[in-house]
């Protein structure tokens, strides 16, 4: 089982479209695959249509009171399982943070559907918290999407800086550009520009386009209701670079 | 994921009607109706059933859009659906795109082919019952024949995970159309016909023929396999049937009629002898990736002329023994011996053979055999030449099929413990001997090949390869005083005792 987890401190950064679509492409592939809504906002859940909610909350799971098999809900595609958000996911934190091990528990509940999935996808929520250090440790990949503004790339940095920093195992860093305009000047300079020595970054660029967008409206994976997009084609281009061996 | 709840078919194994199905789910469910259309669905497995085994099911289901492979897993009761180009069958796991599929099927099948086991063209429709949100909690899928002779049409209710109650309510409304449950079994999975005889009174002429005739069907079953060279398991099935008739009709040589020692033991010892070049060929192409690994200063790619070389040597011996199993002379001969195993009981003889009952010869022959493997493996000594631990390995073998063809009549914990100490000798026997053979045999092929102009690195390389071999045969030499010390140890006597005691 392999787990990728987008991630970003700032939020707005395309990081569930990334998960949703990625899922559904993995799945699409045949690969048994996960997606685990860690945001609060549940966004990838309403994406998929499936009601925001784990009985019994984060705490639940957290403490391993109700077995995270009992929350995972089929999605409308074959071999796409998702784990729902729920809103007492805001406190996360604080329910990991009461248990031994408190960085490595989502590890540990993932590891009981290790068996079940050949990919697993963090959609995870923007900030650096205990929920992320986490992410970090339970993590094989970490996506992290990034506008092509100056501040972004001084996000990357100090995301990179703390994994680095971060004790145990670290997940390889793969940064991408996403909602890329080309016509703008600045987007080109910094997608030229970023330095690709210390962190790896794709090649591959999401633009932004209103399909992308339209994700919410149809409630489906961009190449789910538009094959042939350049969406799709991009996000196929992605996971073709970062798609686990 | 998803999985079947059940599957349900008309009563009267009737027409399933759309109209009907749909009227009634839409009780309690917003139902989408998706196209039919047309799919060939090949049920895929082995020869001997490996994936039906391990409770896998593989489907290469061929629709107007494309092809898919359709894995069914027990573990999770999940399916997997890839899709896939240009598959043809049989093919060895190779074949199958690298992924979920691959990674399931290729541990299971190993160096066996997947075959078609069945191969029906059906009529598919799928019923997406949705919620209130638009999302889908079951499907229920449509599956009818598309020609009359195919099996009945059914429908099946496939669970969403997570939606259990919604699979179980989509059940109930179904069960108000009369629908019956489709029994398992009903798809017509081969069974086993082995037989078993295991009266220590009957006539060992009975065991014997019964053991003889599910020899002579396993030689059958095979050939097909064989003559069309699906996979290298279908001549070892063979000829392990063949070597199992022979060690039978040696072992009954008391109680079956003369004419099967003086023809059928001459013929099937040519039988066997005609399909010896083909496998030990066999065995040195399977064995070539991993003899690549012993390698130390050459590189495994030097081996290419020699893989080259077998193969060329193969076709050449497949040729020659295809000829003569298409030959009428060997159809003649296993009808005949189907036709001679049919009369065996009404053969007139001396009642003293007729009439010697299965147990009395089960302990004959069993302590005969341990004797001679006691005795042979007693006379082997430091400088005994190589041929006498040959002879050794075929006395254990003697044994060891003793040990099989009775089975039915000797204490089974017993005859496992035994195996079990037979295995450990055999092992070490067989290491000493196959080593002794491969070197000579290799040492042939560089002849060979050097005449025909082969490059110096493969030569080397098989000199490391020979090295090796010499290392090996030393090393289950000197480890064969341990294993016949445990073969004779006083628990492994006792075991033997209450074998051939057990009367």
């Amino acid at each position: 089982m392999r787990v990728l987890a987008t991630y970003n401190i700032k939020g707005g950064v395309g990081k569930t479209s990334t998960a949703v679509n990625l899922a559904y492409l993995a799945a699409r592939e045949g690969r048994r695959t996960l997606l685990w809504d860690l945001d609060p906002q549940a966004a990838a859940t309403y994406m998929f249509r499936v009601r925001p909610r784990v009985k019994g909350g984060s705490h639940a799971l957290v403490t391993r009171r109700r077995p995270i098999e009992a929350a995972l809900k089929a999605t409308d595609f074959d071999n796409l399982d998702l784990l729902p958000a729920d809103f007492s996911y805001r406190n996360m934190d604080l329910e990991l943070d009461d248990t031994k091990k408190r960085t490595l528990r989502l590890g540990q509940l993932l590891d009981s559907v290790a068996a079940e999935y050949d990919v697993v996808f963090l959609d995870c929520p923007p900030s650096i918290s205990l929920v992320s250090e986490n992410v970090m440790h339970a993590s094989d990949t970490l996506l992290v999407p990034l506008i092509p503004a100056t501040l972004s790339l001084r996000t990357l940095d100090q995301l990179t800086r703390f994994v680095a920093d971060s004790q145990g195992s670290r997940p390889e860093v793969v940064a991408f550009f996403s909602m890329a305009d080309r016509r703008k000047r600045l987007h080109r300079e910094v997608i030229d520009a970023i330095a690709r020595d210390h962190t790896r970054v794709a090649d591959t660029v999401i633009p932004a386009l209103s399909i992308i967008e339209q994700m919410a409206v149809r409630r489906a994976p961009v190449p789910a209701f538009a094959p042939t997009s350049r969406a799709a084609q991009c996000y196929e281009q992605l996971w073709a670079e970062v798609c686990p061996r | 994921m998803i999985s079947p709840t059940r599957a349900l078919q008309a009563a009267d194994d009737g027409r399933l009607e759309l109209e009907s199905i749909v009227t009634v789910l839409s009780a309690q469910f917003a139902v989408v109706t998706g196209p039919k259309h047309l799919v060939r669905r090949r049920r895929l497995d082995t020869f001997d059933r490996r994936l039906d085994a391990a409770g896998l099911t593989l489907e290469h289901q061929v629709v107007a859009s494309g092809e898919r492979l359709v894995l069914g897993r027990p573990d999770t009761s999940s399916t997997v659906a890839v899709s896939v180009e240009n598959l043809r069958w049989p093919a060895a796991a190779d074949a199958l795109p690298s992924g979920p599929v691959w990674d399931a099927v290729a541990p299971v099948i190993g160096i066996r082919a997947l075959m078609v086991a069945s191969d029906e063209r059906r009529r598919m429709r799928r019923l997406d019952l949705r919620n209130e949100d638009g999302k889908t909690v079951a499907r229920v899928e449509l599956d009818e024949p598309a020609s009359a002779a195919a099996s009945p049409g059914r429908l099946t209710v496939r669970r969403l995970r997570g939606y259990d109650e919604q699979a179980r309510r989509a059940d109930r409304l179904l069960a108000g159309l009369g629908l019956r449950a489709v029994e398992n079994g009903e798809c017509g999975e081969p069974s086993s016909s082995q037989t078993s005889v295991n009266d220590r009174a009957v006539p060992a002429r009975v065991l014997l023929t019964s053991a003889l005739s599910d020899f002579l069907v396993t030689m059958r079953t095979n050939l097909p396999g064989l003559l069309d060279d699906v996979d290298t398991e279908f001549l070892h099935d063979f000829r392990v049937s063949v070597r199992r008739t022979r060690a039978t009709l040696k072992l009954g040589r008391s109680a079956l009629p003369e004419v099967m020692s003086s023809r059928w033991e001459l013929a099937f010892k040519s039988l066997g002898d005609l399909t010896t070049p083909v496998r030990d060929l066999d065995v040195y192409q399977l064995d070539l990736p991993s003899m690549s690994n012993w390698l130390v200063t050459a590189d495994p790619t030097d081996l290419d002329p020699l893989a080259s070389h077998l193969r060329r040597k193969r076709a050449v011996a497949r040729c020659a023994l295809m000829r003569s199993l298409r030959s009428a002379t060997f159809r003649r001969m296993l009808t005949e011996w189907d036709e001679r195993l049919a009369t065996l009981m009404d053969t007139p003889e001396d009642a003293d053979r007729k009439h010697l009952s299965a147990g009395r010869l089960a302990d004959r022959s069993i302590s005969r055999a341990y004797r001679r493997v006691a005795r042979g493996g007693a006379m082997i000594g430091a400088d005994s030449p190589a041929e006498d631990l040959h002879g050794l390995r075929k006395r254990c073998k003697e044994l060891r099929y003793a040990l099989e063809v009775f089975a039915p009549l000797i204490d089974q914990r017993a005859r496992k413990r035994a195996v079990a100490d037979l295995k450990g000798l055999q092992d070490v026997l067989g290491r000493f001997q196959d080593t002794e053979v491969q070197r000579g045999a290799m040492r042939g092929f560089a002849e060979e090949m050097m005449a025909e102009g082969t490059t110096a690195g493969a030569v080397l390389a098989m000199g490391e390869l020979i090295g090796h071999l010499d290392v090996e045969q030393d090393r289950a030499r000197r480890q064969f005083d341990a294993a016949f010390a445990r073969f004779e140890r006083p628990s492994s006597l006792r075991l033997m005792h209450r074998l051939d005691g057990a009367r």
